[in-house]
């Protein structure tokens, strides 16, 4: 038991800290990344970056970004910003704020957790990939400065716990609920025509219940991460299906009642487009508590010496 | 508690001058409390990661040390302890510079070291690479904080004494605390041994250098030590020491059993407070279980044991200021009470200038009354005095 999750806080350490030559190769170039909004991410180009506030009752934000990226630099643009910890630097995510949620206020707060040492297995951000026409997440095995998304991909941060069989502190929603639906891009406003166009792009998924718009809903039945959320997640692919044309009129930062709406079964929270902002205010602070540390010290280290002076000539 | 605000209202104006008007009777602190004070205060370092409250730290130990403590050989030692603290900060800065932890478009590049590409498999360790000034100052602060601790233990070092801090180990510990007194005075021993050698060659006028010249000092310098092993074994031995004791057989299994369980107890307690996944039942309920069972392995095995100390060391109201103000140090800043948490830990990606927090300066500088609250060490220059002290107390 110890022994596992040991290795398993050694994995996690070791993939969270993604130090590749991926991640310079991106960073020298940072030209190529680029936040984007979320109408131009489609099925076959882009990633999308979904990060779930809901441990601290926020909705899951999804963002869109170019794709010669990396995970970290999804995780830094937009308004996106990230905190490392003191201990593994900036590779290991700690904390995840997006300017356009409470105001770029980064989660956990230090109350919650000070970033000094890495975060216990039991409370810290867990990397979840959906590679394109999976409906499955997996558990990333690298770090987000070295993983590098693959166009039409998903990637979710989500808070919590995991153990080491994966049965705990899965994701609760669907790499569909998140994904792109387009395929081609719809402009930087709403455009609210792309669904229409859904349906042919994934190979070899039959869109049999479905009538309008089906890959959503019966991607979500077959692989169900429990029998009984596929149970009650029959029931509304009807109900999906009428509202598909919805998610697209909402491409901006408004909360969307997307896809994210059917699964009944978890208490799956809102799903919201994250449109690129502009970075939190960044206040560097004064230097005048350096300075008066300094004068304390200087102060403290001369009745240092003027008590050993004076100590020497009693003697 | 009347007793310690005695002592602080006797001690304010002497305090910085020893033996000035004859009001404080130099003598020397208890060398538990100085343990406490300083323990207590690298727990309070351990809490923070604000290089200002860190260097605040270095300070108050600085002046501290200075103005308490005694011309014993132990006590010359705080500047090697300075040198181990600024090797660990730089241990640490090259590792961050070498093994780097990854740049970001948002950080401040410093420099470039040359990139040792490594294989896929092997992705998660990055050698060399372009280093950052905010990985260079996490890393330094990281390490400063490690530094802060040693400096603590370093000051406990200098500031008691170590033979009279063996004193208080329990009895079932006797024979440990002789021995490691025994290692201790060995070094000073060793290093006058060679002194001692070096002078009667130059006196012969022995001219040969290099590896013959080391074999000439070797050899009288280890038979030296041979002679005064033998004769501090005789020494002891007629004063009793190294006698089985009345113990019986099943008392002395009981013992250990309670002393095997009890350390079994405090390693799984230990990892279940460091461990956040650990059951519950693991954590402080195994260290309070391990800790009971130490504690009666100990009496159990120190009750058949009589010992009888010469000049014990006494606990007066100094010795609780002392102990007290470290504590109340560590106290505070575990407390919270009154400032930000986050004002312990400032961020450094993005860089930003680290705030004073004024409670747990305050704090810090509470621990720095020792320096005043603590008596003034007892005279040193006489030669007599010292020589005597440390044969007495072996």
């Amino acid at each position: 038991m110890t022994a596992r999750q040991g290795a398993r806080g050694l994995a996690r350490t070791t993939t969270a800290l993604g130090l590749t030559v991926a991640a310079f190769a991106a960073t020298t170039a940072p030209a190529a990344a680029a936040p984007q909004p979320m109408g131009q991410c489609t099925t076959s180009s882009g990633a999308v970056l979904a990060v779930d506030f809901s441990h601290w009752g926020g909705p899951i934000y999804r963002s869109c970004g170019t794709t010669p990226t990396t995970g970290y630099e999804l995780l830094n643009q937009g308004g996106w910003r990230t905190t490392g910890t003191g201990h593994d630097g900036p590779a290991f995510i700690c904390r995840i704020g997006y300017s356009g949620h409470q105001g770029g206020k980064q989660y956990p707060t230090p109350q919650q957790d000070d970033c000094v040492l890495t975060p216990p297995a039991s409370a810290y951000w867990s990397y979840w990939h959906a590679d394109p026409g999976q409906n499955t997440w997996t558990y990333s095995q690298l770090g987000a400065m070295l993983y590098k998304p693959r166009p039409g991909s998903v990637d979710l941060w989500i808070f919590g716990g995991t153990n080491i069989e994966g049965t705990q502190g899965r994701p609760t929603v669907t790499p569909d609920q998140l994904r792109a639906k387009n395929t081609r891009p719809t402009g930087g406003g709403p455009v609210p025509r792309d669904t229409r166009t859904a349906a042919p792009l994934p190979p070899g998924v039959d869109t049999g219940p479905a009538p309008g718009n089906p890959p959503p809903a019966d991607r979500a039945t077959p692989p169900p991460p429990s029998p009984s959320r596929s149970v009650t997640a029959s029931p509304t692919p009807s109900k999906i299906v009428s509202p598909t044309p919805t998610p697209t009129p909402t491409p901006s930062a408004t909360p969307s009642a997307t896809t994210g709406s059917p699964a009944v079964a978890a208490p799956s929270p809102k799903v919201v487009d994250a449109a690129p902002a502009a970075d939190a205010a960044h206040d560097a602070g004064s230097w005048v508590p350096a300075v008066i540390t300094g004068a304390l010290g200087l102060l403290i280290g001369a009745a240092a010496v003027f008590a050993a002076k004076r100590r020497r000539r009693t003697e | 508690m009347p007793r310690t605000s005695a002592a602080t209202a006797r001690s304010s104006a002497p305090g910085l001058a020893p033996d000035a008007g004859g009001r404080r009777l130099p003598r020397t602190l208890h060398p538990v409390a100085w343990w406490i004070w300083a323990l207590a205060l690298a727990t309070a370092v351990s809490r923070t990661n604000n290089p200002l409250l860190l260097f605040l730290v270095l300070a108050v130990l600085g002046y501290v040390i200075t103005v308490r403590r005694t011309e014993a050989p132990w006590a010359r030692g705080f500047k090697y302890y300075l040198y181990l603290a600024l090797t660990v900060v730089a241990i640490r800065v090259v590792f961050r510079a070498v093994f780097a932890t990854g740049i970001t478009p948002h950080d401040h590049f410093i420099f470039s070291l040359p990139h040792l590409p490594t294989p896929d498999w092997y992705a998660g360790i990055k050698i060399g690479g372009p280093v950052s000034l905010e990985a260079l100052l996490s890393a330094a602060t990281d390490g400063l904080r490690l530094a802060c601790m040693l400096c603590c233990i370093g000051a406990a070092n200098t500031l008691a004494n170590p033979k009279r801090a063996l004193r208080v180990l329990p009895g079932a510990l006797y024979e440990l605390g002789v021995a490691v007194t025994v290692s201790i005075s060995v070094a000073p021993q060793l290093v006058q041994s060679v002194q001692r050698v070096h002078r009667a060659r130059r006196l012969r006028a022995g001219r040969s250098q290099g590896l013959r010249a080391l074999r000439g000092i070797i050899v009288p310098v280890l038979e030296d030590a041979l002679e005064r092993s033998l004769r501090l074994a005789a020494a002891m031995d007629s004063r009793g020491y190294g006698r089985a004791g009345t113990a019986t057989r099943r008392s002395r299994r009981a013992t250990g059993a309670l002393m095997l369980l009890g350390m079994c107890g405090l390693c799984a307690g230990a990892y279940g407070l460091l461990d956040a996944t650990a059951p519950a039942l693991l954590g402080f309920p195994a260290l309070v279980l391990g800790g009971l069972l130490c504690v009666a392995g100990l009496r159990l095995g120190g009750r058949r044991i009589t010992r009888t100390t010469y000049r014990p060391d006494p606990w007066r109201a100094a010795e609780w200021a002392v102990a007290g103000c470290g504590v109340l140090s560590a106290v505070l800043l575990f407390s919270n009470a009154g400032f930000n948490a986050a004002e312990l830990n400032p961020s450094i990606y993005p860089l930003s200038w680290p705030t004073l927090p004024l409670v747990p300066a305050a704090a810090i500088l509470l621990a720095g009354t020792a320096g005043f609250l603590a008596p003034p060490p007892s005279a040193p220059v006489r030669p007599s005095v010292p020589a005597q002290r440390t044969e007495e107390s072996t």
